[in-house]
């Protein structure tokens, strides 16, 4: 391969990276959001989150990606690539993610709670400052493996013709009528990307563990 | 409602395709769920530094896209003097990758039968080999059943992927509509119904093994 | 006259859990300087007369008042309106409470939740906080363990640090729940030892509790439920050298 069809590659590693990163910072606090929407038992609102989440759960991502490039025109939602590539990815994330932030509010003691409102906490208070605080570091380990679930699926994305990593990949193979090579760097580039992140939540989930005794849900 | 009709008109299309990811994640599953069993024991038994060296290549494996490792054994097999159509590629590659979590998943359910329990198989003096077949293995098929229910949906939502190296599965075949009969909307939420009853029929099997798990072991 | 206040009273409280009535028609005063001990067989009724008191359980009929001044509902009567949910928090920073669990939080340091609703909940300054925090910790005999985190604690020590964090929100009544049920035998002492103290210091307390010796002891009154009724009020000595009914005596006898 030469020069500039590596540099091709690794402009595309940047967009995936900025991709993953945008897609990252909006949907695990909107998962949260869900979950304690959905920790409320509002009557309509929990059917249709479970519906949501239980949808996008069975959903091939690959599928949502051109669910929301191809099919939301049609209800006057036209995105180019790159934003609808973050909406799938970002809807994804957050149905996942919410059913992690929802085991750990669920399992959250109870008496801890009890001892909080029993000192005056208001439920503002008791969330931002006694549940919050231990959710967010039980549920890193889980929220983190997200993250690494996220930065694989982005391959899908293109299909609707976003220039990541993959997209750039086969443009260097339709180019040089060698597809393997170029697809091969690509592996090695997300592997490189992910297994960073896996040994890092395993350090992380370690380290919670001495600290504070709190162990992964 | 056109769009409903012209899908309609095109429900062999979509059968084909609900046929193509079903025979894949099966042909899949009758593959990778030997092979993880074998690489589980081979995880637990081989001496220390092949056993490092497997554990690594598992995990590295589990750390690859599913679309790239599909790409390299759809390019790279003929490389190795390997012609084979996309579906036959699609089903090394869904099996390759599925195997890599079935290892892990296998693995983490000897981990957990209770020791004793294979002390006393020990005790009575039976083989290795006896060993997997009578006591670890049983117990494992009934632990391991709902985390195996997830990952046959984690391998339904990968086969989508296939649809980029051709592989004519319902996603491509939910996009091959669309793209022919100028109507998005009803193929996709088609093919989304199609994927959403999938899963919620394998999840409802693996409750009711639970079920039968509970009445017969408690 | 404030001292002729009780420090907390309770009038005609009833509880019933789903048609179960656990607590019928409980009156109580707690005088302000003295220790309250609710002794009583299991399921008597007495943590959830106790948890009443701070509103934690919303009584079904009655009234709670502190220092005369109604909790839970904005006035007397099943007709007052109840607190906003706000309101009913303020309220209950004049009362703290340590549970049989402990309930600390693990998150925090062992300073870090004895500061945590004295900055937080009365928005007082944190090094002032800290520092009578740390006062308190010495107290107990714990200040070595103020920068640890809980797990590392054993049952006693986890609980002087619960009673650590009562005190620093300078409660006027302090609410004990069994708070050496959880506890290995040979860490009771320790935390009877550091409630004796308070009590000796003039603290409100109520304390439901198994211990009949402690209850002997320090206790400036003693009630003895029995199937969500009050059967006796008396001080210790009268409780056990002169019991009133029947059930007392019986129960005096078994424990």
């Amino acid at each position: 391969m030469t020069w500039p069809a590596i540099r091709t590659i690794l402009d595309g590693a940047l967009v995936t990276a900025a991709l993953s990163a945008i897609s990252i910072l909006l949907s695990l606090p909107m998962g949260l959001l869900l979950a304690l929407l959905r920790w409320r038992r509002i009557p309509v609102i929990e059917g249709l989150l479970a519906a949501f989440v239980t949808i996008v759960r069975a959903t091939p991502f690959v599928t949502l990606v051109l669910f929301v490039y191809f099919v939301m025109p049609a209800i006057g939602l036209e995105l180019d690539p790159v934003p609808a590539a973050i909406l799938a990815l970002t809807a994804n994330t957050a149905a996942f993610s919410s059913e992690i932030w929802r085991a750990a509010l669920q399992a959250f003691p109870r008496d801890q709670r009890e001892a909080a409102i029993a000192f005056g906490m208001t439920d503002t208070k008791v969330f931002t400052r006694i549940v919050f605080p231990q959710i967010w570091r039980a549920s890193l380990g889980p929220l983190v493996s997200e993250v690494t679930i996220l930065l694989k699926c982005t391959p899908a994305v293109a299909v609707i013709g976003v220039v990541e990593i993959t997209r750039a990949a086969s443009r260097v193979g339709a180019e040089t009528y060698e597809p393997l090579p170029p697809f091969l760097l690509a592996t090695l580039i997300y592997t490189v990307l992910i297994a960073v992140l896996v040994r890092s939540q395993r350090v992380i989930e370690r380290r919670l563990a001495r600290r504070m005794g709190l162990t992964p849900l | 409602m056109s769009g409903i009709l012209v899908s309609w008109q095109y429900r062999d299309v979509f059968l084909w395709g609900v046929a193509n990811t079903l025979s894949l994640v099966l042909g899949c599953l009758v593959l990778s769920v030997p092979l993880g069993i074998l690489g589980a024991i081979m995880l637990t038994e081989a001496p220390a530094p092949l056993r490092r060296l497997f554990a690594e290549l598992v995990d590295l494996l589990r750390c690859v896209p599913f679309l790239l490792l599909a790409y390299v054994v759809y390019y790279g097999l003929p490389e190795l003097g390997l012609r084979l159509d996309p579906w036959w590629a699609g089903l090394v590659s869904l099996t390759l990758y599925n195997t890599a979590y079935l290892v892990e998943i296998f693995r983490a359910a000897f981990l957990g039968i209770a020791r004793d329990n294979i002390e006393a198989a020990q005790a009575f003096g039976l083989s290795r080999s006896l060993l997997y077949r009578r006591i670890i293995l049983p117990q494992v098929a009934i632990t391991a059943a709902p985390v195996i229910g997830n990952q046959v949906i984690t391998t339904i939502r990968d086969s989508a992927l296939l649809m980029i190296i051709t592989v004519q599965e319902l996603t491509f075949a939910a996009n091959f509509v669309s793209a022919n009969a100028f109507a998005p909307f009803a193929p996709f939420a088609a093919a989304v119904g199609l994927y959403l009853l999938m899963s919620l029929a394998i999840e409802a099997g693996v409750r009711r093994m639970e079920r039968m798990r509970r009445v017969r072991y408690g | 006259m404030a001292e002729l206040e009780p420090a907390i009273s309770a009038r005609g409280v009833c509880k019933d859990f789903g048609g179960f009535e656990v607590l019928r028609d409980i009156d109580l005063d707690v005088a302000t300087g003295t220790t309250t001990c609710i002794l009583g067989p299991s399921g008597s009724g007495k943590s959830t007369f106790l948890r009443c008191l701070n509103w934690l359980e919303e009584p079904s009929a009655g009234d709670i008042l502190i220092q005369g001044k109604p909790i839970g509902r904005t006035g007397l009567g099943r007709d007052a309106k109840r607190m906003a949910r706000n309101e009913l928090a303020a309220a209950r920073t004049s009362i703290a409470m340590v549970f049989q669990h402990f309930a600390l939080w693990p998150h925090l340091t062992v300073l870090g939740n004895v500061a945590e609703a004295p900055v937080h909940v009365l928005g007082r300054p944190r090094h002032e906080v800290e520092a009578e925090g740390r006062a308190i910790l010495a107290r107990v005999g714990l200040a070595e363990k103020a920068d640890a985190y809980p797990h590392t604690l054993s049952g006693g020590q986890k609980q002087r640090v619960a009673i650590s964090r009562a005190l620093a929100m300078k409660p006027k009544v302090i609410l004990f729940d069994e708070p050496t049920s959880a506890l290995d035998p040979e860490m009771v002492g320790e935390v009877l030892a550091v409630i004796r103290g308070l009590a000796q210091d003039g603290l409100t307390m109520v304390v439901v509790t198994h211990e009949m010796a402690f209850a002997r002891k320090v206790a400036d009154t003693i009630v003895f439920m029995d199937a969500g009724r009050v059967r006796e009020v008396a001080t210790p000595h009268d409780f056990f050298a002169n019991p009133q009914s029947e059930r007392t005596k019986r129960f005096i006898a078994r424990s």
